[in-house]
């Protein structure tokens, strides 16, 4: 009984016990670690992968996945520079017409996999290769910035506009001047956002019924392909939102294939089904696994440690929670029914 | 009517240039007294990114002044894929083949097999092994010793350093011996911290890190980040920590987004080294008319970089890469692999 209870409270808390203790440890061994602004630095540098990650559970709550998230996030950065450098137009604009094209891109997405019912790994591998490729084609395949040439010789005249920088550079004063950055206050909203959807809204529990028994829910009288249109919407639009941020935080149009981005905040979001013993999606998790990993990340820089086995060190974790989520919690739940 | 005058204005067109071309070629050692039948190919194993589409163009526009017919055969990345292409190259009767960039296991075979099949080859920057094959260089190890030069001038012989580096990678390997030679050479710099990662898109993963270690070694006055990603993520870091009087930043490598990053008011960004990539092409197709022709231009041909420091591009107003072209000859071409004969592309 005793055990059965240790057992649970591993379960339940391992993982939050896990991120103390690393925090506890990088503030004893690294210097510069325990402040307010390094705190706010580990926000900052998982903000925009957090956001995909939120993006990706609302797709992983349906039973679905969508690979596409980090071309997705690359492509609002060359749209967005584009519309301002390129076409000359206010901050706004951008915006929208990257928020637009991340929606567009959901929905594309959604009906390929609930009409043309083609398989969820599959239509999103398509969609990520055709959007690297595409958003290539109106620059041939060059950055974009300002002063470049055109194909008709002139240059790009236009400029990032300083409205569109403050979204990625602008920092609010918070007990300290200048501390907490947009990036990062998007990244909470975002969170807040999603996890309240998912657990207290009728939608967001009617997409856990999809996930975990499609037929089930059907029979219920849920709109089940609806539902997994809109994760995919929701997911296209989270990761514009993080190539919003990433061209604002970069000021330039670069060209990137983003599939870091995208193994990123898969990760976050597995290791997110270890939080709190939920073994499953959920946006409470997807959040502190990617502040998991990015205190990790940080403390081990900031340690000197070369970037592979900061690499090395990202996937150990990655299984360790998966190890949590399949292994420990169907014991438990075997246990239980005993 | 319209149209049959349209048609005698090309006519006329046409036969000018005809006659304008053929007088031009008569001055061409053989086989450019006939450039149009001259078949060289590109076959590449990078291709995605600034440097290689300006270094493609100017392959492009050495081949096209020179009125030679190019083929680019573009691998992406695929190492066996580049040697088949190579076959590829061979089996289309090329006269002249340019490799770029690649793996020495897996070319050296193929390059070889093209040298026996009686085709001048040229490689720029993979060592093929091969004594035919003259190698195409932007001098790396020049790029990192002039940044560094130019870091010691700017802050002395005693400075704290924090260097963005990834092992394993050939430029950055060549650089990095530069960067060891000034340690060695001034005791007085301190390497505080080495960080870097390659991660997609490298100036955001670069800027996460550099935060962290500005914090954890507030002493760093210097970054040596010699590529223009690196020096980019640093920029942004200094900028987001309220670092940029503190800190100069010494990079290599130069695009129009850089320029603009180094302009900045008060931009941490002071100097970067560079090589035109689009001149290494131009010399990449001048080397291989060289080797048609049946002249030798030497078992290595180097392309020299160039200093551009934040003072430059500020004096001359520059502000993208044709700017720099022009108010900086030695970055426009490069005499390198020049002869008479040959035409520069129009600028």
């Amino acid at each position: 009984m005793r055990n059965e209870d240790l057992r649970s409270f591993a379960i339940r808390y391992g993982f939050i016990i896990l991120l103390v203790g690393l925090s506890v440890y990088f503030s004893l061994e690294a210097s510069g670690f325990f402040s307010a602004r390094s705190a706010v630095f580990v926000f900052q540098s998982v903000a925009i992968t957090g956001i995909l990650a939120l993006g990706v559970t609302c797709t992983l709550v349906v039973d679905g996945f969508d690979l596409s998230i980090g071309s997705v996030a690359t492509s609002a950065l060359m749209l967005s520079a584009y519309s301002m450098v390129v076409l000359e137009q206010p901050a706004y604009v951008a915006v929208l017409l990257c928020l637009a094209m991340g929606a567009f891109v959901g929905l594309v997405n959604g009906l390929l996999i609930v009409k043309m019912k083609v398989p969820d790994l599959l239509a999103t591998l398509g969609m990520m290769f055709l959007l690297i490729g595409l958003q290539r084609i109106p620059t041939q395949g060059n950055s974009i910035a300002t002063g470049m040439s055109l194909g008709d010789g002139s240059t790009a005249e236009g400029t990032f506009s300083a409205a569109f920088l403050w979204l990625g550079r602008h920092r609010f004063d918070l007990v300290l001047e200048r501390l907490v950055p947009v990036p990062v206050v998007i990244f909470l909203l975002v969170a807040l956002a999603v996890w309240i959807f998912l657990e207290y809204t009728r939608h967001g529990r009617l997409m856990y019924a999809i996930g975990s028994n499609q037929r089930a829910a059907e029979l219920v009288g849920a709109n089940v392909q609806r539902y997994k249109i809109m994760a995919y919407v929701i997911s296209g639009v989270t990761a514009s939102i993080g190539g919003i941020l990433l061209a604002a935080r970069l000021g330039r149009g670069d060209i990137a294939s983003g599939n870091n981005l995208l193994l990123d905040s898969v990760a976050a979001a597995l290791i997110g089904f270890a939080v709190l013993g939920a073994a499953r999606p959920n946006a409470f998790g997807t959040a502190m696994g990617a502040l998991f990993v990015g205190i990790l990340l940080q403390g081990m820089t900031m340690m000197n440690a070369p970037y592979y086995t900061q690499d090395f060190v990202k996937g150990a974790v990655l299984v360790c929670a998966l190890v949590f989520t399949f292994y420990l919690s169907s014991k438990s739940s075997a246990a239980r029914k005993v | 009517m319209l149209r049959r005058q349209m048609l005698k204005i090309i006519g006329a067109g046409v036969s000018v240039l005809a006659i304008g071309a053929s007088a031009f070629a008569a001055d061409m050692p053989a086989p450019f007294d006939k450039p149009g039948d001259v078949k060289i190919a590109l076959v590449r194993y990078l291709s995605t990114g600034d440097f290689f589409q300006s270094y493609l163009s100017g392959v492009e526009t050495q081949a096209a002044a020179l009125g030679v017919d190019l083929r680019v055969l573009d691998s992406r990345q695929d190492a066996a894929l580049q040697a088949d292409m190579v076959d590829q190259a061979i089996s289309l009767g090329v006269d002249g083949i340019i490799i770029q960039h690649g793996l020495t296991e897996s070319m050296k075979e193929a390059a070889q097999r093209a040298v026996d099949a009686g085709i001048k080859v040229v490689a720029f920057d993979v060592n093929v092994e091969n004594e035919a094959i003259p190698q195409i260089e932007q001098s790396d190890y020049q790029l990192g010793k002039l940044a560094l030069d130019q870091a010691i001038i700017d802050n002395g012989n005693d400075f704290t350093a924090g260097y963005v580096y990834v092992p394993g990678i050939a430029p950055l390997d060549r650089r990095d011996v530069a960067w060891k030679e000034a340690k060695e050479a001034n005791p007085g710099i301190t390497e505080a911290a080495m960080f870097g990662t390659m991660d997609n898109p490298i100036a955001n993963s670069v800027a996460n890190q550099a935060r962290s270690v500005l914090q954890a070694n507030p002493t760093i006055n210097v970054v040596f980040a010699p590529y223009d990603e690196f020096a980019k993520g640093v920029k942004i870091a200094v900028d987001e920590a309220g670092l940029t009087d503190d800190i100069d930043i010494y990079s290599a490598d130069v695009s129009t987004a850089d320029i603009s990053a180094m302009r900045e008011p008060g931009s941490a960004w002071v100097a970067t080294v560079a090589t035109n990539p689009s001149v290494v092409g131009e010399v990449s197709v001048r080397t291989l008319a060289l080797m048609l022709a049946g002249e030798n231009p030497g078992a290595s041909v180097i392309v020299p970089p160039t200093l551009i420091t934040q003072k430059f591009l500020n004096e001359n107003d520059i502000k993208n890469m044709d700017d720099l072209g022009s108010k900086m000859p030695q970055f426009q071409h490069a005499d390198v692999s020049v002869a008479d004969w040959i035409p520069l592309p129009k600028r």
